[in-house]
């Protein structure tokens, strides 16, 4: 059996479709089968709300009496780009205020747009034959704008990895703050009711299809940014008008340590063509597999602690290491379930109608990863390899000549096996020669928070460690915390020098 | 209960959580205290049944203390129901209800303001 888009837009029409959403479609399936879910059910909607970074608009402001090619251009504050002409521009939700930074951005811009709040245009430009004007700065509400197009590069991830910290300090991410020692998990997306786990053949969503988006009915323009399909991780470039959109489903954030940030409610809905399309509706949070990764790894392909599915993660608590994990997320369930519920609504009222695609989607193609064109210095380049140790059980005084041997302000202090336990410097020697301590042991002396770093890691994260607490010397240690060498501030001077 | 209990600079020089727990016998447990040379404050939980009576024992002049009762503010038109600040509380102030709404559970909480740095909509706060 077949349905053809046209049928089921005659349904919505007429007032007799059949609306399920993607939650409940695992058991209507199990229960009648997909041939008896495609006879009883028309169209299937997903829903998600969450943290969509790669998000903003277009806005049209019309010519004043003296025209002016804007140039420069700032909205309450957060700057808008202006290098589309002439009193266009394009505003991204991350792009953060000028005066308060990540307390207000782009989206904090778009959401009170929304609000019908008025927003200050200010403006700078440098005046031509055939646009005069130089400066401008006036007040708007998302009426007075001739367009708001929302166009979002990058919308609605298939799946997104779930973050945790394996270190041994706190990280502030755009997955949210991440204690120390994985004692926290935190993930996105709505699983099984999300758009594209519901099609991950890309057979009916494609350029064209019909969306839910932030309340106004906008459409998919094509594949999104870093779409990755290949590997699980497909995405989405959408578009919606704004003057329809609302506050219950665009929100602007800040993930604090990280910036600004626009939460965005998008929801797809599936016409039931076929029993294919049935099946992949079907698909339950047991089945969608994402990783659980090391945010404390500063490198792009962060160590995965494990595989989890979304079912494991919405239960609250994830086993890692023996150990029950508490799970929360950056995305909310309750709202993703109100998308899918108002789109359903629209749907019933005969306000929303299903569409083909005018073009598909690449359901295969990877994401290529940014070639850097050997520009990368690394440490273990730059690291010095001669260096003096001592151990916990000697004296200070032995500490004090081995510093001088060594010409070095910095002794990492090691057990039998080489592994660094602590370090000492010449400054915690001095100060204690000068409370007259040079008897007592190393150890009594030595800082245990040891900062140190993979002779892997880029030469700009060790620039960032030193900076952040305010240090002379890293230690360069293996896997196993085995000294291998230091990293001294001086030595990134030589770098500065070598790119000069 | 929680109470939270705060010195000023001759309540902090006499060991009145100590007095009051040998009176009384009463197991309290410090949950957080900030306390220097000339003031400070701690937060001390105790059985239900036995709140009233540890407050007498501990009261004295230089020792102000009131029962914590609402001490983080849940704005509930900010909040999306996220969920977020679940996983980075470690006293289990916030948990989902059944249909994935935030519950907060305000008595649990220790004052330490990390969910309301973090919540990504601003809409926790903590009311010391």
């Amino acid at each position: 059996m077949y349905k053809s888009i046209d049928e089921i837009n005659e349904r919505i029409r007429d007032g007799s479709v059949r609306v399920a959403t993607a939650e409940e479609m695992p058991d209507i399936v199990e229960e009648l089968g997909t041939a008896g879910a495609l006879k009883e059910v028309d169209v299937v909607t997903t829903g998600t709300f969450g943290a969509m970074c790669s998000s903003g608009a277009f806005f049209n402001f019309g010519h004043p009496e003296l025209p002016i090619r804007m140039e420069k251009m700032y909205l309450n504050g957060v700057e808008a780009h202006a290098g589309v002409a002439a009193v266009d521009c394009y505003l991204g939700a991350t792009q953060e205020s000028e005066t308060l930074h990540s307390d207000y951005g782009g989206a904090h811009v778009i959401e009170d747009f929304i609000s019908g709040k008025s927003v200050e245009l200010e403006a700078r430009a440098k005046g031509t034959d055939c646009y005069p004007r130089k400066t401008i700065t006036n007040e708007f509400t998302l009426d007075e704008l001739n367009q708001a197009i929302m166009v979002n590069p990058r919308n609605s991830y298939q799946c997104y990895s779930a973050a945790t910290n394996m270190g041994s300090r706190p990280i502030k991410t755009y997955m949210g703050y991440l204690l120390p020692g994985h004692r926290n998990i935190t993930y996105s997306g709505a699983g099984c009711l999300s758009p594209l786990p519901n099609d991950p053949t890309y057979s009916v969503i494609g350029s064209g299809t019909p969306l839910f988006i932030g309340g106004a009915n906008g459409i998919v323009i094509g594949e999104g940014t870093q779409h990755s399909p290949g590997a699980g991780f497909g995405t989405l470039m959408t578009t919606g008008n704004m003057k329809e959109m609302s506050t219950d489903f665009v929100r602007a954030a800040t993930m604090t340590g990280y910036g600004v940030t626009m939460y965005l409610g998008i929801g797809i809905p599936i016409p039931l063509l076929n029993e294919d399309i049935v099946k992949q509706t079907a698909v339950r949070d047991e089945d969608l597999v994402t990783e659980i990764v090391d945010y404390g790894t500063p490198s792009r392909d962060r160590p995965v602690i494990r595989k989890v599915t979304y079912a494991e993660l919405k239960s609250g608590s994830v086993e890692i290491d023996g150990e029950e994990v508490r799970t929360s997320p950056v995305s909310s369930f309750k709202k993703a379930r109100e998308v899918a519920a108002e789109l359903g609504r629209r749907i019933e009222n005969g306000t929303f109608l299903m569409g083909l695609a005018t073009r598909p989607i690449n359901a295969v193609k990877r994401n290529r990863p940014m070639a850097e064109k050997g520009n990368t210095v690394y440490v273990s380049e730059l690291m010095e390899t001669k260096f003096v140790t001592i151990t916990g059980q000697e004296s200070v005084k032995e500490a004090a000549k081995r510093l001088l041997v060594g010409e070095t302000n910095h002794l990492p202090v090691i057990d039998s096996e080489n592994r660094v336990i602590g370090i000492v410097t010449t400054y915690d020697v001095s100060k204690a020669f000068a409370n007259d301590e040079q008897d007592l042991s190393v150890a009594e002396i030595m800082t245990r928070n040891v900062i140190t770093i993979s002779p892997d890691s880029p030469v700009d994260f060790a620039a960032r460690a030193l900076q952040k607490h305010n240090i002379g010397s890293l230690v360069v240690v293996d896997k196993n915390r085995r000294v291998l060498g230091l990293l001294n501030s001086y030595d990134l001077g030589d770098l500065v020098g070598r790119r000069g | 209960m929680k109470l939270k209990v705060e010195f000023d600079r001759v309540g902090i020089q006499e060991p009145s959580i100590a007095k009051a727990i040998l009176e009384t016998g009463i197991a309290a447990n410090i949950e957080r205290a900030v306390i220097d040379g000339d003031e400070g404050w701690t937060l001390i939980s105790v059985a239900d049944e036995e709140t009233e009576r540890f407050i007498a024992a501990l009261s004295r002049p230089g020792v102000s203390i009131r029962i914590q009762k609402n001490a983080v503010s849940h704005n509930v038109t900010e909040c999306v129901d996220c969920g977020l600040c679940i996983s980075i509380c470690q006293k289990k102030v916030f948990s989902f209800d059944e249909d994935w709404k935030l519950r907060v559970e305000p008595e649990r909480c220790v004052l330490c303001g990390r969910c309301a740095e973090f919540c990504p909509q601003r809409a926790l706060s903590i009311l010391k």
